[in-house]
């Protein structure tokens, strides 16, 4: 049995709840988060091991939120997989986003499978010990 | 102990013991300072106006013994809040205060907090498109380093030409003939208007340049990397 703890930052209730129901028929532990502010709460307040994030969010995006969390310390190594409907072309002129914070993996949502993102978060986990 | 009352652009926090931050930031007349804000981590609390990304704000501080001052208060002035609707522009201001925080000495000149604060408001503004903000933030980082390129003459010391093709020398900074140039008197007349212009948002005016925008944005962005500390 996997007790790794997921953190979804999903906007959309539904989707949401569909990838919730996903990771938790795998075995994962999920914390479904709607907004940056609430995922920061949740990574304060639980055990993180995985963050699965859609950069598009409201309020303040899931940019503003990896910056905020690799600023700290305890958060530094939390794999991060970028299921997002922002087109990785989108995020090319950026000073190499994904090498600066540590986002482990993207996904393109509008093209992941709930299958390819379930075998993403296996392949992480493999190097994430529970 | 010396209290001073500035404004400034955060650009950089890190954290200080389990409750307080260091914030880097860019002052309009104090220079680049670096201030400990007590209490303030964690997003909830980075929400309270005066220490947000992406605006000016009216800063009171302690000057400190060392370099580090104390923050005694921070009040927003104006939050460029459009920004972080948007990815693109999000991810953009945080390299633009990443380059100014890595340019910047510790007595920079006004003008940096000038460009910055022009800057952010351009990719505040969501009708401006990204590659004229990129474009007169590169030429003005460039012109306050003083590695401005020579818009007037060629390696030869001749006038530009209006029907003359060019490369660019890089070590001279100087346009130089070249039958299959990528470089022409458009490129260069819409280089003269960036570094003529106040805001991204008076380059934004200029119509009909979009097609050459990003091969000048390359340009002045390797000229910074070629002759600045930015990668």
């Amino acid at each position: 049995m996997n007790t790794l703890n997921i953190l979804l930052i999903e906007p959309d209730r539904l989707l949401g709840s569909i990838y919730v129901s996903t990771l938790e028929n795998a075995g994962y532990c999920v914390v479904h988060c709607l907004t940056a502010d609430t995922a920061i709460s949740a990574l304060d307040a639980e055990r993180v091991d995985i963050v699965i994030l859609e950069l598009q969010i409201a309020l303040h995006n899931g940019v503003e939120f990896l910056y905020e969390m690799r600023s700290y310390d305890e958060w530094q190594h939390i794999p991060i997989i970028m299921h997002t409907i922002i087109d990785e072309r989108r995020l090319l002129h950026s000073v190499d986003l994904k090498k600066q914070l540590y986002a482990t993996t993207y996904l393109y949502k509008p093209e992941t499978t709930l299958q390819q993102l379930l075998n993403t978060v296996r392949s992480v986990s493999v190097q994430t010990p529970a | 102990m010396k209290q001073i009352v500035t404004k400034g652009i955060v650009l950089a926090r890190t954290n200080y013991g389990e409750a307080d931050r260091i914030i880097t930031v860019l002052t309009v007349d104090q220079g680049k300072i670096r201030l400990l804000a007590k209490g303030v981590r964690k997003i909830k609390s980075r929400l309270a106006g005066g220490i947000e990304l992406f605006s000016t704000n009216d800063i009171t501080y302690i000057v400190g013994r060392g370099e580090l001052g104390t923050l005694v208060s921070a009040r927003l002035e104006k939050n460029y809040g459009t920004i972080v609707k948007d990815v693109e522009r999000t991810m953009y201001a945080y390299d633009v205060l990443k380059l100014i925080n890595k340019v910047t000495e510790d007595s920079p000149e006004p003008e940096y907090y000038l460009i910055l604060k022009a800057t952010l408001a351009g990719i505040n503004k969501s009708t401006i498109h990204l590659d004229y903000i990129r474009l007169w933030f590169y030429t003005h980082l460039l012109k306050l380093s003083g590695h401005s390129p020579n818009l007037h003459s060629d390696t030869s010391g001749a006038k530009l030409e209006q029907t003359q093709a060019y490369t660019l020398s890089f070590e001279e900074m100087t346009f130089c003939p070249h039958p299959s140039g990528p470089f022409n008197a458009g490129h260069i007349k819409v280089l003269r208007l960036a570094y003529g212009a106040d805001s991204p948002a008076k380059l934004a005016h200029v119509k009909q340049i979009a097609a050459i925008l990003p091969s000048l944005v390359q340009l002045t962005k390797t000229m910074l990397q070629q002759h600045t500390n930015i990668r």
